[in-house]
């Protein structure tokens, strides 16, 4: 069981993280061409939803993105995922690898 | 045998009928038929040039019987009466015979049986024919009033939409002011107008208008008479109770829905801070500015969906979807991000329904933060207080890998569905027919969808099934181009195909009043005494009375009990 926590999204992004156009089609996983399973549909989810825990799990799979933007060009929902992605490692930088 | 001169006419249809059945061996076998002058086939009967042939020779051999054996009736019935008709033969001396749908299509595994059957059907149609007589449209004059029931959106626009037309209206209302649903709401999607408003410009054109009288406080509570005239009863209350009757032509029902009310429990609801979404509506119309609670801001709403509708479980569950919720809770989540841009809003969805041009409300109701999560039927939502007070909502995401999440939320807003008003005085009145899902139901949902099988009885707006009042609207002007098109013409002309009583055998046993399901048949006199007497507007020729009367004095117009057995008796032929 995991708590909703609302504030988190804004914590990631200080405002510029935005996935809350996507439908939940899920072209951007089956596109990827790394198989990145998580990515993007399901972590971005988790943010938005605010699970901490569950994205931090994933930090491996943050960054073997290959930021092709695959995902990004057939995306319909037109969400900028790549942008997503680099506000969640800068995030993560500086929280797990303190840099 | 017979006098009579009967034209008889098989049809190929193309190959659709020829492929089965032998049409020219058809031909030989019937045109012995007794009565039978002409028997011809054709490749397509309902041709321009088989009908001009079928024109010639009826005036040409003087014929007065015709029969077509080709297609179902419901295709070209009337196609064939208008042949007869342009040839100066009475169109109730025509009978089509079905040897396409019940006979070729059906048995295309078996030609020669095909065959067969298709000759005795024929034989059937012509022994009709021979017993047929010329029979006249009933025609009715027509009242250019029309009675409305329900003075909500839908009600008030039918009413000045028939007025536009110069067709006086009664507008019944049952509560004390006009306005319905809709006058109690603020903004409504999708342009964002105000309910309050929109209801006070319609009233303000109903009164402004000479020709529609409206009775609040009122109830209808009798009827009587059929399409083009009935007398109705209305009892309006106030101080005294008075009963005003008056003559309409048609009639327009119009008398709402009923929201959904969840029981205590379901869903948490009866918890302080579960509200349905009708109660949150009133909440944001009513805050003027940021939605609170008992003076407490609220910063997080979780909306439950598909409250009420789309139940699989349950005494009487509401199988069907409300159609608007999706809409006006989406809509809603807009209105609260507006007056509140830091409001946390999460919706719980069984499938998000907003078809149409409201997918773009979605759109901007995800772009404005809100956060849709899906659950499945089988492990709805949970909605707890915790220890400390608060709301919290536990739920299984399917989309992300069904993880388990909790919500702490100040409001739980419960989309709740529309369900049908108990309006059983008004189902009797009206003999209203009734859904399973007890709704009001159409004829065709598709093809005649405000008319009953009451004729010149009209549906239109959520007493028919959920709406929004856009749609609710457009079946209020359904209603009224309905009822024009038969107040407008001044008559209406109905099938003469309908029972008569020989008042002569009758012993007004009442029997044949239980059996009709059209309340049709009604007391009379007949040279002093007492005898049952047939409503021709109102018999719609079911055929019900005819063999229940123990003195066999009902005969049905166009099927008599002559016409069936010598039919009978034609198709058995060298049989028994």
């Amino acid at each position: 069981m995991a708590l909703v926590n609302p504030e988190f999204v804004d914590a990631v992004s200080r405002g510029e993280f935005n996935a809350s156009a996507c439908m939940n089609c899920g072209v951007c996983s089956a596109v990827c061409p790394m198989g990145i399973e998580l990515l993007p549909r399901k972590l971005f989810r988790y943010v938005l939803l605010g699970i901490e825990d569950r994205v931090l799990d994933n930090t491996e799979t943050i960054y073997s993105c290959l930021l092709c933007k695959m995902c990004e060009a057939n995306c319909p929902a037109r969400v900028r995922i790549a942008e997503n992605v680099r506000y969640l490692r800068y995030y993560i930088n500086k929280k797990v690898f303190k840099l | 045998m017979s006098d009579r001169k009967i034209g008889v006419y098989i049809c190929h249809c193309g190959g659709n009928i020829s492929d089965y059945v032998d049409v020219k061996k058809v031909r030989e076998a019937v045109q012995g038929e007794p009565g039978v002058v002409v028997a011809k086939t054709a490749m397509f009967t309902c041709s321009d040039a088989t009908q001009q042939e079928m024109v010639q020779d009826i005036r040409e051999q003087n014929l007065d019987g015709l029969v077509v054996a080709s297609c179902s009736p419901k295709l070209h019935l009337f196609t064939f009466r208008e042949v007869a008709r342009r040839a100066g033969l009475n169109p109730y001396q025509y009978t089509q015979v079905n040897i396409r749908e019940q006979c070729s299509w059906t048995h295309t595994d078996d030609k020669p049986g095909a065959t067969e059957k298709a000759i005795r059907l024929i034989r059937g149609g012509i022994a009709r024919t021979a017993l047929t007589e010329p029979l006249e449209p009933i025609k009715i004059d027509t009242v250019p009033k029309v009675l409305i029931v329900g003075a909500g959106i839908a009600g008030l626009r039918a009413a000045v939409g028939l007025s536009d037309l110069s067709i006086s209206v009664i507008l019944v209302e049952k509560s004390t002011a006009p306005g319905g649903r809709v006058a109690g709401l603020g903004k409504m999607y999708p342009h964002g107008k105000n309910g309050r408003e929109i209801i006070s410009q319609l009233v303000d054109e109903v009164k402004k208008r000479k020709n529609i009288t409206l009775f609040t406080g009122a109830e209808l509570v009798g009827k009587s008479g059929s399409i083009g005239n009935f007398t109705v009863k209305i009892e309006v209350g106030g101080k005294k109770v008075e009963t005003v009757e008056a003559s309409v032509g048609s009639i327009i029902v119009a008398t709402g829905f009923e929201d959904y009310q969840p029981a205590a429990g379901e869903f948490g609801y009866g918890i302080d801070g579960v509200v349905t979404l009708a109660e949150y509506k009133a909440m944001l119309d009513n805050s003027g500015g940021k939605p609170a609670l008992g003076g407490r801001e609220i910063k997080s709403v979780v909306y439950v969906y598909c409250v009420g509708s789309r139940q699989q479980t349950g005494d009487n569950p509401n199988k069907y979807c409300s159609r608007y919720c999706c809409n006006a809770a989406v809509h809603a989540a807009i209105e609260s991000a507006e007056a509140d841009p830091k409001i946390r809003q999460f919706h719980l969805f069984r499938d998000m329904r907003t078809y149409g041009k409201f997918e773009a409300l979605y759109t901007e109701a995800r772009d404005k933060g809100s956060v849709f999560i899906r659950y499945s039927d089988a492990e709805p939502p949970e909605i707890q207080k915790d220890a400390g007070g608060r709301l919290k909502v536990t739920v299984k995401d399917l989309l992300t890998f069904g993880e388990e999440i909790v919500i702490p939320a100040d409001l739980v807003v419960l989309v709740t569905g529309m369900v049908p008003r108990s309006n059983n005085a008004l189902v009797d009145v009206l003999k209203l027919p009734v859904g399973r899902d007890k709704f009001f139901n159409e004829i065709h949902p598709k093809l005649r969808p405000v008319e009953t099988v009451v004729d010149g009885v009209f549906i239109c707006g959520t007493c028919q099934g959920p709406k929004n009042s856009a749609e609710s609207v457009a079946s209020a002007l359904s209603a009224v181009t309905q009822s024009a098109s038969i107040l407008k013409k001044g008559y209406v002309e109905l099938e003469p195909l309908i029972a008569m009583i020989d008042p002569d055998k009758c012993k007004i046993c009442d029997v044949c009043t239980g059996a009709c399901p059209y309340s049709a048949i009604e007391k009379g006199q007949h040279r002093g005494k007492e005898v049952a007497v047939v409503n021709e507007a109102v018999c719609k020729g079911c055929g019900g009375c005819a063999p229940v009367c123990p003195a066999n004095a009902i005969n049905l117009k166009g099927f008599t009990d002559d016409q069936m057995e010598s039919m009978i008796d034609a198709m058995l032929k060298e049989i028994v």
